[in-house]
C-alpha cells in the first residue's frame, strides 16, 4: 500500500511539472527528452547554492516573486512581465541574461549577496539546461532506490566503483596485504587491534574462506557492539551530563548505552533498533527495554540556570529531539526550518512545528532542578527482578494495611450509628474528649506580633512564626466581627517552624485567606526550596488561574498529585480554606476545603511517585517564594497545622466553632460523627492508621532506591503544538496537527498520529531516506568519509556523490533484504558486505597523482587510510600493551586525564582507569582532555561526523600523557620479563603489537639505536630511570633494573606516537 | 640561555634535510601568515588596523550604572517604582520578574570625569581613570539574552545556543595560524573565581574543524595539555627520541609517499618547539620590576586576572593573535557594593596597565583591547531593597557599557546615549552583531564574507545581522 501512495506522490509531481505549460513555454522548440544534463546532478546544484536564497523554498525571503525551485514557478511570467525560464530558448530566459551581466544592477547573484559569480561552466550548464527544455526532477535522494539487480552486494559494489574509476583512466588497488586487512578489519568491527596471534593465524590461513571467517569472528565479538555504540553515542549527543551552563553530572543514563552496546551485538534489524529509540514506550505491551529505548529522546541538554524560562527550555527540548531526528533518521538538516521556510529543501517552517509535535506531548519540565537531585521527568525506574519483588510485596502490604484500616474505620462508625440510634452506650471517648479536634500541631492568629517580630503558637509550645516587618498585621472584618490578620507583600515570607511531612503522613493545613486580585498565580503557602529551581518539591496550596490548587510533588509536573478546585477562589472576600492528604500519595487521597465544605476538583496530576521531602526549606512558609510569585496584598489569619488528616465535621468546626458540638447535641449526621469518631479517637483505627503509615513509608523507602532514568511516556492528552513565529517560545501562531514533511512520503493512513506512528513511516522499507542515510554512516566510518560527504544532510545542499548508485544498492538490499534470504535492516550483514568487497579491501596507497588528485578518496582508487578516532587510539594502546579491562557495559569511569579537564573530577582508581574509552566519563562543557584533543565531539548536539585533524598537541598527549606513558612503560616490563630481560626481541614485539606487524631490517636497526641511545642516557641516570618508572598507578616490577625498563619505555613510548600505530590504513 | 639557542643546542640531533626545513621557518611563510594568507580567506578582505586582539570579558554582567554610565536622576528616585513606560514590557529574568515591586536603585558610587575626553569613571575604577584618553567607551550595547549560558554564548559566538564557532576559532579558520610554535588562540581563565560557570563551548571551534578552538593555558606547571615531559626524561633525552620516531617515519616515507606522514613528522617537530616556547613565555622571570609593578602585586601570581593580562601582552609580542581572557563573578543580584568593590579592585589596575603597556610598547596601534560582559545591570533592585545598605541588581540586556582600545578605534571617545534612567538606549546602540561586525573589520575582515558552509547553509559570526560602527573608528 504504502508503495502505491509513494508512486502516486511522486506521479503527482511529474504531473505538476508538465501540465503546466503555459506562456511563451509553448514555444519550446527543443523536446524535453534525454537530455544530456541531469537537472538533479548538474543544475540544482547551481540554483541551490547561488540562487535558492532569494529564490527558493522560504516564501519569507523570496525576491521579485521568483521561485526557481519549481518548474512551474520557474517558468510562469514574472511579475515584472518578462520570465526568468523559458524552455528551450535561452535568449529568452531572464535567468541566463542575468547571471550574465556585467551591470552590476542587474547581474545576479547580486554583488551585495557576496556569493561571487556563476563560473562559465555553469553558465554553460544553464543554457544547456534550458535548450534541452528545463526539465526538473525531484531530488535524488527524496525517491525510493530503485531494486538492484545484483545478487552480490560487495560485487555489484565493486562494479561500480571500477567502471568509474576505468573512466578516469584508474583502477581499484592490489588488496592490501593480509597483516593490514586484519588491522584494518580489527579496527573496524571491534575498534581493537588484532593479537600477534590473531595476525600470524589469519596469514597462515590459505583457506579462501578465511576472510569471510575472520569477519564472522570479528562481528561475533561483543567488542563489536561496543565499538558501533561509540558512533551512536555522537548521534544521541550522550553524555553524563546535563549540559548548558551549569552542566550537572546525571550519572544514570549509562543504561541507555549499554542498551546500545546489546543491541549491536545482537543485532536487533535495524528497523526495531530505529522504532525503539523513536517511540518503543509506545509499543502495545512495551518491555523495560523497549521503553529505556526512547531515552534517546531525552539525551538532549537541558538549563537549570537560575531565572531561566521554563517554557523557552521546554521548546528547546522538543526542538533539539525533532533536529536530531532529522539529522540521524532523515539526513535532513531542520535546523534552518524553525525560524522560517528552509532556503535550499522543500522543508517549511509548517513541516517543521508539525514533524516537532510528535515530540510534544510529555509531561515535562523545561529546567531540572537546581536544589534537589531529583530526575527529570517522565521517568522510569529501572528495578532488578529481585528490586522488583520486594517493591510488589510492599505495595502488597501497603494496600492490606489500607484495607484494615477501612475495615477498623467501619466498625467505629458503627459503634457510633449503633449509640445514636440507640442501640448501645457512647463510645468512650467521645464521652470525654468529645467535640475537641486532636493533633493539632501549630496554630498561628496572627492577633500580635511579639517585641522580638515573632508570632507565637497559640497552642503554646516554642514553635513560633516569623515575618519581616514589611508583612503588616492589619485590622479588617470578617462575617461582621473585626479581626486582625497578617498582610503579605508577596515578596516577603512568613516563616514556620513546621511541616516537614513524607507522602505517607497524612496532615492538614487550614487557614482563613483574602485575596486583594485575582491572581494567575500566587503562593498561598508551600513546604519546598524553590519553584522551578527545586522541581517544586514539597507541597503548595496555589492560587492558579484564579482557583486554589492543592499538590504534593516530587519533581512538576511529572511526579506530582495535584487538584484543583473547580470554583474560582472568591477575590476581595474571606475564605476558609484546608488542605488535607490522607498518606495515599493519590490524588484521591488530597482535598480541599472551602468554607468548612468538601469542594469539588478536578485531577490536575496523579503522577507521584517519589518522597516529597529534601531539597530545603523544610517548614511551611507563607506567602512567598524563591522566585515565584508571592501573595501579594493577600491577607491571612488563624493559620493551623495538624499531624492528621481531619475529618469534614472537624473542618467544618475550624470555618464556625461549634460545629462538632452541635453534631454531638443534636446526633443527626451519622455519617459526620462516625467520620469524626473513627478519625479522632478510636483506638482500633488509630492502630491501624499508624501500621498503614508505617507500611507505607517502607515501601516508600525501597521506590527511592533504584536509579530512575528519562524516557518518553505521551500525556493522555496531548498538547497542541503552534507554528512558532521566529522560533520564539512565545510567540505562537496557527496550531498544528502532528504530520510529516510535504516533501517526504505522506504520513500512513492507517497508523496514529504519534511516535508510533511516525516510527512506522520511518522504517517503510519504501521510505527513500532511513536506509541511505544508515547505509551512508556506515560506510563513513570505514572509509573516513561517507558516499555523500555530509551524513547529517542528504538534501539538495548535499554535493552530489560520486557513487550515487552504490548507495542505493546497499540500500535497497538493507531496507529489504537479500533474494538469498538475507534479512532486513541486517546491521551485521550491511557491515559484512561493504568489507567483503574489493573496493574496502584495496591497498590505501594509489600513485602520487591520485593521491594528490583525490586527498578525500571520493573516488575510492585506494582503501581507507586514516588516523583512528580518539577511543581506538586509547583503547588501541591499552590493548596491546595488556592493561585494557573489559567488561562490557556499566556506570561512567574517569580516567587519568579527568583532573585536567575543564571540569576537573577526579580519576578512578584500578579497573576504572583501563576500561574501555566509551564508559568515559561525559562531562558535555569538559569532556575528558585526551578524547577531546583527538576530535570527540563535546555532544551538546547530534553529530553525524566527526573531525579528523592532526595538530601537534596530539604529540603532547601521547608522549606525555600518564595514560600513554603508563602504558609504554607497563608493555616495556612485560616484554622484557617474556624475553628474559632481552631488549631486542622484546622491543620488535612491541612493535608488532601496535602496529600488528613485525619490523622490517631497517625498523630494526633504528629501534636498536633508539634503545641504545636511551640505555645509554639512563645508565648515567639511574635516578632519572627510577621517576620515569612512577608514572601510574601500577607498581613497576622489582625484578628488572629501573634503568633497563626505562630504557625500553623510552622507545615503546615513541613506538606508540608511531604512524603505524595510530593511523588506519 | 634564550630559547633560540637553547633549541640550537639540540640542533645537532636533527638529521634529514626535510625535517631541516620544516624546522626554520621560511620567512616567505611568515609574510604570508602575517598577512592573513595562512587561513581559508588567503588574505585580508581590506588592510586591517588591528593585527591582534586582548579580549578582556568580565564574566556575569559588571554594572554599568556602577562603572561607566552615570544617573543622577536614580539618586533623586532612589527607592521609587520603575515607571511601566520606562520598562515597556522588557521581559524580565525569573529572578526578579515575579517580584511585587520592582524599586529604583541609585548608584553608591560617585562619578568624576578624567583625561582630555572628560570620561566619566566611577570611583571604583582609579586606574582606568588615567589611561582614559586611551579607551572608547560604548554605553548602548544590548543583547538578546537575559541568562548568563545564552548571553556569554552570544557574545563568544553570535547565537545563544551553543554549537557555533566562537570568535577566535573564526580567525584561525579565516586568516590561520601567523605562528608556528605557539597557538594562534589563547584563552586564559581567572584562577579561583566563584560566580557563574564557564564552558569551553565559550572557545570551541564549534562546527568548524576542532583545530580552530582556543588552546587555554593554565595557571599552572602544565600550561598546556602535558606541555611537560613526564618525570625523568629531559628535553635532551626526548630529543633522541624523537629523532629515532622521526627516522622511522622517513622510512615508511620512502616506502609510501604520503602527504600525511610528512604532516605527523611537522607535528612531532612542532609539539617539540612548543614544549620550549610555552614555559617560555609564561615565565615572566625577564620582565623588569616597573613592569611587574604595573600590573600590581597579583601579577607575580599565576593565574590572577593580573598574571593573566601581564602574560597576553607576552602572547600578543609572539604573535598570537586572539587572547581571550575570562574574569569571573559580576553576577551581582545581592550584596552588589561587596562584590563590584572586589572586582573593581581585581581588574581595575591590570586591565589599564596592560593598555599603558602596550602604548609604551607602540604596540597599542595595531592591538585592540575590549573590556566588557554579556549584558548589563537592572537600574531597580532585585529582592529587598532598604536603602543605604547592600543591595543588588538583575541583568538588564537593554543596554550596557564595554571599552575598547587600539588597533583603529577613536581614543577617548564616548559612544552611544542611554535614557536618564539609564534603561533604554537613546542613540546609536550597539547590538552584539554589531560589535562582532566591528571587530571583524578592524581585523580586516568583512564580516559577512568570512562563511562556512555547514549543514546545508553558509555560517558566519554575525549570523545575517551586524552593521560595523562607523562612529568609533579612528
Amino acid at each position: 500500500m504504502h508503495c502505491s501512495l509513494l508512486a502516486l506522490r511522486w506521479c503527482g509531481i511529474f504531473a505538476i511539472v508538465t501540465s503546466v505549460d503555459a506562456g511563451p513555454a509553448a514555444r519550446a522548440d527543443v523536446p524535453p527528452s534525454s537530455p544530456s544534463h541531469s537537472f538533479d546532478r548538474d543544475v540544482r546544484p547551481i540554483l541551490s547554492d547561488n540562487c535558492f536564497g532569494c529564490h527558493g523554498p522560504d516564501g519569507g525571503s523570496r525576491q521579485a516573486g521568483l521561485r526557481l525551485d519549481l518548474r512551474a514557478a520557474a517558468i510562469a511570467e514574472l511579475e515584472s512581465g518578462s520570465w526568468a525560464v523559458v524552455p528551450g530558448l535561452i535568449a529568452e530566459s531572464a535567468l541566463i541574461g542575468r547571471v550574465e551581466s556585467d551591470d552590476p544592477d542587474l547581474v545576479m547573484p547580486p554583488p551585495e549577496a557576496k556569493i561571487g559569480r556563476l563560473s562559465a561552466e555553469q553558465v554553460e550548464t544553464l543554457k544547456r539546461w534550458i535548450a534541452e527544455g528545463a526539465t526538473y526532477e525531484p531530488h535524488w535522494t527524496f525517491v525510493p532506490p530503485a531494486r538492484p539487480d545484483a545478487a552480490d552486494g560487495a560485487a555489484a559494489v565493486d562494479r561500480a566503483v571500477a567502471e568509474k574509476l576505468a573512466q578516469r583512466g584508474l583502477a581499484l588497488q592490489p588488496e592490501a596485504d593480509r597483516r593490514t586487512l586484519i588491522r584494518r578489519a580489527s579496527f573496524d568491527i571491534t575498534g581493537l587491534p588484532p593479537t600477534p596471534a590473531e595476525v600470524e593465524a589469519f596469514v597462515a590461513d590459505p583457506s579462501p574462506e578465511a576472510y569471510d571467517s575472520l569477519l564472522d569472528r570479528l562481528l561475533a565479538s561483543p567488542r563489536y557492539g561496543e565499538r558501533m555504540a561509540a558512533d551512536w553515542m555522537d548521534l544521541a549527543r550522550y553524555s553524563d551530563s546535563y549540559g548548558f551552563q551549569q552542566d550537572r553530572p546525571r550519572p544514570d543514563m549509562w543504561p541507555w548505552r549499554d542498551w546500545v552496546i546489546r543491541s549491536f551485538n545482537e543485532n536487533l534489524p535495524w528497523d526495531q533498533f530505529t522504532l525503539w529509540q523513536v517511540a518503543g514506550d509506545l509499543l502495545p505491551g512495551a518491555t523495560d527495554e523497549q521503553v529505556l529505548a526512547t531515552a534517546f529522546n531525552r539525551l538532549h541538554q537541558q538549563e537549570n540556570e537560575g531565572g531561566s524560562i521554563e517554557e523557552e527550555y521546554r521548546i528547546a527540548y522538543v526542538n533539539d529531539r525533532t533536529t536530531t531526528f532529522g539529522t540521524a533518521f532523515l539526513g535532513l538538516t531542520l535546523e534552518c526550518c524553525r525560524c522560517h521556510d528552509h532556503k535550499f529543501d522543500p522543508l517549511s517552517q509548517k513541516d517543521f512545528y508539525a514533524l516537532s509535535a510528535f515530540f510534544d506531548d510529555i509531561d515535562e519540565a523545561g529546567l531540572y532542578s537546581f536544589f534537589t537531585e531529583s530526575v527529570p521527568t517522565p521517568n522510569i525506574r529501572l528495578l532488578d527482578g529481585p528490586a522488583t519483588a520486594a517493591l510488589a510485596r510492599a505495595d502488597e502490604a501497603a494496600d492490606e494495611a489500607a484495607a484494615e484500616a477501612a475495615r477498623a474505620d467501619a466498625v467505629a462508625r458503627a459503634a457510633v450509628a449503633d449509640w445514636i440510634a440507640g442501640r448501645a452506650a457512647v463510645p468512650a471517648a467521645f464521652d470525654a474528649v468529645g467535640g475537641t479536634i486532636p493533633g493539632e500541631l501549630v496554630r498561628h492568629d496572627f492577633d500580635d506580633r511579639r517585641a522580638d517580630g515573632t508570632f507565637a503558637d497559640e497552642l503554646g509550645s516554642t514553635a513560633a512564626a516569623t515575618a519581616p516587618e514589611e508583612n503588616m498585621l492589619v485590622g479588617d472584618s470578617r462575617g461582621g466581627s473585626p479581626c486582625r490578620a497578617i498582610r503579605l507583600t508577596g515578596d516577603h515570607p512568613v516563616t514556620t517552624s513546621v511541616g516537614n511531612v513524607r507522602r505517607s503522613q497524612p496532615f492538614t493545613v487550614a487557614a482563613w485567606i483574602k485575596p486583594a486580585t485575582r491572581h494567575d498565580r500566587a503562593v498561598v503557602f508551600h513546604r519546598s526550596r524553590a519553584w522551578t529551581d527545586a522541581g517544586s518539591r514539597g507541597y503548595e496550596l496555589l492560587v492558579d488561574g484564579g482557583h486554589l490548587r492543592w499538590s504534593l510533588i516530587h519533581f512538576w509536573p511529572g511526579d506530582a498529585v495535584s487538584v484543583r478546585c473547580a470554583e474560582p477562589l472568591p477575590v476581595g472576600d474571606w475564605t476558609h480554606v484546608a488542605v488535607s492528604s490522607d498518606g495515599s500519595g493519590r490524588a484521591a487521597g488530597l482535598k480541599i476545603f472551602v468554607n468548612g465544605h468538601d469542594a469539588a476538583t478536578d485531577v490536575v496530576r496523579d503522577s507521584l511517585t517519589r518522597e516529597i521531602t529534601g531539597g530545603g526549606g523544610d517548614t511551611i512558609t507563607i506567602g512567598e517564594r524563591f522566585r515565584d510569585h508571592g501573595f501579594k496584598h493577600g491577607l491571612v489569619d488563624d493559620f493551623r497545622v495538624f499531624g492528621r488528616a481531619l475529618s469534614p465535621l472537624e473542618v467544618q468546626d475550624l470555618c464556625a466553632p461549634g460545629a462538632i458540638a452541635a453534631a454531638l447535641a443534636e446526633k443527626r449526621d451519622v455519617e459526620a460523627l462516625g467520620d469524626y469518631f473513627a478519625a479522632a479517637f478510636a483506638d482500633e483505627p488509630a492502630a491501624k492508621r499508624a501500621a498503614l503509615e508505617a507500611a507505607r513509608r517502607s515501601r516508600d523507602d525501597l521506590a527511592e532506591r533504584p536509579p530512575e532514568i528519562m524516557v518518553m511516556r505521551e500525556l493522555p492528552q496531548p498538547k497542541t503544538a503552534y507554528v512558532l513565529e521566529r522560533g520564539d517560545y512565545d510567540k505562537r501562531g496557527e496550531p498544528l496537527e502532528p504530520d510529516t514533511p510535504a516533501a517526504l512520503p505522506p504520513f500512513p493512513a492507517d497508523q496514529p498520529r504519534n511516535r508510533l506512528g511516525l516510527a512506522r513511516w520511518l522504517i517503510d522499507p519504501e521510505h527513500p531516506l532511513l536506509a541511505r542515510v544508515t547505509v551512508n554512516r556506515v560506510w563513513q566510518s570505514l572509509f573516513g568519509i561517507g558516499l555523500v560527504q555530509s551524513p547529517e544532510d542528504l538534501g539538495s545542499q548535499s554535493a552530489r556523490p560520486e557513487y550515487p548508485e552504490v548507495l542505493d544498492l546497499l540500500a535497497w538490499r538493507f531496507a529489504h533484504g537479500t533474494a538469498d534470504g538475507g534479512i532486513a535492516w541486517d546491521m551485521k550483514r550491511l557491515m559484512k558486505t561493504i568489507m567483503r568487497s574489493s573496493t574496502y579491501r584495496q591497498r590505501s596507497m594509489a600513485d602520487a597523482k591520485t593521491m594528490a588528485d583525490d586527498p578525500l578518496n571520493v573516488w575510492l582508487a585506494r582503501g581507507p587510510r586514516h588516523r583512528l578516532p580518539a577511543e581506538m587510539i586509547r583503547d588501541g594502546a591499552l590493548a596491546a600493551t595488556g592493561l585494557l579491562v573489559e567488561k562490557v557495559g556499566g556506570p561512567p569511569v574517569k580516567t587519568y586525564d579527568m583532573p585536567d579537564s575543564f571540569k576537573p573530577e577526579k580519576p578512578d582508581t584500578a579497573a576504572g582507569l583501563y576500561r574501555r574509552s566509551l564508559y568515559t566519563f561525559w562531562r558535555r562543557t569538559g569532556p575528558a582532555p585526551v578524547l577531546e584533543s583527538f576530535d570527540v565531539p563535546t555532544r551538546m548536539v547530534c553529530v553525524a561526523r566527526r573531525d579528523t585533524t592532526n595538530t601537534p598537541l596530539h604529540a603532547l598527549v601521547l608522549l606525555n600523557g600518564p595514560q600513554f606513558v603508563e602504558a609504554g612503560r607497563v608493555l616495556a616490563e612485560r616484554l622484557l620479563v617474556e624475553h628474559d630481560g632481552r631488549a631486542e626481541p622484546a622491543l620488535d614485539r612491541a612493535f608488532e603489537l601496535l602496529t600488528s606487524r613485525p619490523p622490517d631490517d631497517e625498523e630494526k636497526r633504528i629501534i636498536r639505536r633508539m634503545h641504545a641511545g636511551q640505555l645509554d642516557w639512563y645508565r648515567d641516570r639511574p635516578d632519572e630511570a627510577a621517576k620515569f618508572l612512577t608514572v601510574g598507578e601500577t607498581q613497576p616490577q622489582a625484578a628488572i633494573s629501573a634503568v633497563e625498563v626505562a630504557a625500553a619505555a623510552g622507545v615503546v613510548n615513541a613506538l606508540m606516537n608511531y604512524d603505524g600505530a595510530v593511523v588506519k590504513r | 640561555m634564550n630559547r633560540r639557542d637553547w633549541l640550537n643546542s639540540f640542533g645537532m640531533g636533527f638529521g634529514g634535510l626535510a625535517v631541516a626545513e620544516m624546522l626554520g621557518r621560511s620567512a616567505a611563510a611568515e609574510q604570508a601568515a602575517a598577512a592573513g594568507a595562512g587561513g581559508v580567506l588567503g588574505g585580508f578582505h581590506h588592510p586591517p588596523k588591528a593585527k591582534r586582539v586582548i579580549s578582556l570579558f568580565q564574566s556575569g554582567g559588571p554594572s554599568q550604572l556602577d562603572l561607566y554610565d552615570p544617573k543622577p536622576l536614580l539618586g533623586r528616585r532612589d527607592g521609587e517604582q520603575l515607571p511601566d513606560s520606562v520598562r515597556g514590557g522588557q521581559r524580565l529574568t525569573g529572578m526578579s520578574g515575579n517580584q511585587s515591586s520592582i524599586p529604583l536603585a541609585a548608584s553608591p558610587y560617585a562619578f568624576t570625569q578624567h583625561g582630555d575626553s572628560g570620561a566619566w569613571l566611577s570611583e571604583l575604577l582609579p586606574h582606568t581613570a588615567k589611561v582614559a584618553d586611551h579607551l572608547c567607551f560604548i554605553r548602548t550595547m544590548h543583547t538578546e539574552s537575559i541568562n548568563h549560558g545564552p548571553g556569554v554564548t552570544f557574545m563568544q559566538s553570535g547565537g545563544q545556543i551553543p554549537g557555533r564557532p566562537s570568535i577566535g576559532a573564526w580567525l584561525d579558520y579565516g586568516l590561520g595560524n601567523a605562528h608556528d610554535d605557539l597557538p594562534s588562540f589563547v584563552v586564559l581563565i581567572t584562577k579561583n573565581k566563584g560566580g557563574q560557570p564557564l564552558m569551553s563551548h565559550l572557545w570551541g571551534a564549534g562546527f568548524l574543524p576542532t583545530k580552530h578552538q582556543a588552546v587555554r593555558f593554565r595557571s599552572g606547571a602544565d600550561p598546556v595539555l602535558n606541555v611537560n615531559n613526564p618525570p625523568g626524561v629531559s628535553m635532551e633525552n626526548r630529543r633522541r627520541l624523537l629523532d629515532g620516531l622521526r627516522e622511522l617515519h622517513e622510512h615508511e616515507f620512502a616506502a609510501m609517499p604520503d602527504a600525511e606522514i610528512t604532516s605527523r613528522i611537522a607535528n612531532y617537530e612542532m609539539a617539540f618547539r612548543m614544549q620550549a616556547s610555552v614555559p617560555e613565555v609564561t615565565d615572566f622571570s625577564d620582565e623588569p620590576q616597573g613592569v611587574l609593578d604595573m600590573y600590581g602585586p597579583a601579577a607575580r601570581d599565576p593565574g590572577t586576572f593580573a598574571a593573566n593580562c601581564l602574560l597576553a601582552r607576552r602572547l600578543a609580542e609572539r604573535g598570537v593573535r586572539f587572547i581571550q581572557l575570562f574574569h569571573q563573578d559580576w553576577d551581582h543580584h545581592g550584596g552588589l557594593k561587596q562584590g563590584i568593590t572586589r572586582e573593581a579592585k581585581e581588574t581595575d589596575q591590570p586591565a589599564a596597565a596592560l593598555v599603558q603597556d602596550l602604548a609604551q610598547r607602540g604596540m597599542l596601534d595595531d592591538t585592540l583591547v575590549v573590556w566588557g560582559g554579556e549584558f548589563g545591570r537592572t537600574n531597580y533592585c532585585q529582592g529587598l531593597y532598604r536603602p543605604g545598605q547592600d543591595f543588588g541588581r538583575d541583568h538588564h540586556p537593554r543596554c550596557f557599557t564595554i571599552w575598547m582600545a587600539g588597533g583603529g578605534v577613536k581614543p577617548g571617545t564616548t559612544y552611544g546615549e542611554t535614557c536618564d534612567y539609564g534603561y533604554n538606549i537613546v542613540k546609536d546602540g550597539v547590538h552584539v552583531h554589531d560589535f562582532h561586525a566591528t571587530m571583524l573589520h578592524l581585523l580586516g575582515i568583512d564580516h559577512e564574507r568570512l562563511t562556512y558552509k555547514f549543514q546545508g547553509r553558509r555560517y558566519r559570526l554575525t549570523d545575517v545581522h551586524g552593521t560595523v560602527v562607523k562612529g568609533i573608528l579612528a
